[in-house]
């Protein structure tokens, strides 16, 4: 009985990776995200350095806990980023908007990210970020631009937001957090950390 | 009350202290760092039996550091300076291709420490100057740093004797930790 309460009472607990080739802007949109959601204060945009290793942000929206497990983003480190795949309920993948160029890069990191068999079936919110700068490009456009093939199975959305302003980042978790809750790969998840409701008990 | 009001007042001037530890396999390069860290100079160093504890200001922060020595035979004592402990500096021999698995098990023993649980950790892939050196990717690998997920952690790719790369571990170190997340 007790587990039973603890099931349906305990807040569910979700990781979720934020990924994104470097400068796209990972750990600014983590420390913003950590103004918005907690008490404490997040490091302010311009003390935040290149990220080599693992940045972790922790916060509460509605009925959730969310993990955020921000991963450095150049080449040499890209390598972890699959080993963290498997525990993650959900991915966010970042783009600096502002930066055609590189937009090549980000869509290759990315679909090798999708192909990884860890990922299967997890949520993908890609953000166009950098929505402050003047020549930052839409949502729409970088969906366009990036033109992903496979995404058919995977629920998915595009979004605009700035990690320097904030714009967009609400409305982004919100989405995030609606489609883990209802999404398999959490039950998945789940199933496997043994949290598994036995009936009638 | 005295002890109070310059908790107070460093409080409110952003002075704060950390207790942090530097731990690694015997020869990794602890003694060199920590003096490089406090004087800016290279020190002939012999092996640590015990301890050296230095006090080092930067960006507004106190690390009181302690290297403590790392043989084989004295690393059971490791454990005593855990407590209040905020932050893990693990020094690595990136030369030392020979004793990474060791380094690596030495390590994931230290994680598993319930004392040390909060305390976030930098690695120093020390003696880049050395021919052979793994560079941070693999030092990363050989240590299986993929298996921190509750914790934050960075790797830096080090040369005591130059003083590269010392200072921006400092500075992700105070930034994490002024940032109050573990």
């Amino acid at each position: 009985m007790s587990g039973l309460w603890s099931y349906m009472f305990s807040k569910t607990e979700f990781h979720v990776l934020i990924l994104g080739i470097d400068k796209a802007g990972k750990t600014t949109f983590l420390e913003k995200l950590k103004t918005i959601y907690s008490i404490s204060e997040g490091l302010p945009h311009d003390r935040i350095v290149p990220t080599v290793g693992l940045n972790i942000g922790r916060i509460e929206v509605s009925n959730a806990k969310i993990v955020f497990w921000d991963l450095g983003g150049q080449p040499g480190l890209r390598s972890i980023w699959e080993k963290y795949y498997e525990e993650a309920h959900a991915l966010i993948y970042l783009i600096d908007a502002a930066c055609p160029t590189r937009f090549e890069d980000s869509k290759s990191a990315l679909e090798k990210a999708l192909r990884h068999e860890d990922l299967q079936g997890a949520p993908l919110l890609i953000l166009a970020n950098k929505q402050d700068l003047p020549n930052a490009v839409s949502a729409e456009e970088l969906d366009r631009y990036l033109d992903l093939k496979k995404l058919d199975e995977r629920v998915y959305m595009f979004e605009a937001v700035s990690g320097y302003d904030g714009r967009g980042i609400k409305e982004s978790i919100e989405w995030l957090v609606g489609v883990m809750e209802r999404s398999k790969r959490t039950e998945t998840l789940r199933a496997r950390a043994g949290y598994t409701p036995v009936p009638n008990s | 009350m005295g002890i109070l009001f310059t908790r107070m007042f460093s409080s409110v001037f952003g002075n704060k202290e950390a207790r942090i530890l530097v731990l690694g396999l015997d020869n990794a390069g602890k003694t060199t760092i920590l003096y490089r860290l406090q004087m800016g100079e290279v020190v002939s160093t012999i092996p640590t039996i015990g301890f050296n504890v230095e006090t080092v200001q930067y960006n507004n922060i106190k690390f009181q550091v302690w290297d403590l020595g790392g043989q084989t035979s004295i690393r059971p004592y490791w454990r005593c300076y855990f407590p209040n402990t905020q932050a893990v500096i693990y020094v690595v021999d990136s030369s030392d291709t020979d004793r990474i698995g060791v380094a690596k098990e030495e390590f994931h023993a230290i994680l598993e420490e319930d004392e040390l649980k909060g305390a976030v950790v930098l690695i120093f892939a020390n003696k880049q100057d050395l021919p052979g050196a793994l560079d941070d990717a693999a030092v990363t690998e050989a240590l299986e740093l993929h298996k921190i997920k509750s914790r934050q952690w960075a790797i830096f790719k080090t040369c005591a004797v130059k003083g590269e790369g010392l200072f921006e571990g400092l500075d992700w170190l105070s930034n994490t930790l002024k940032s109050g997340s573990g």
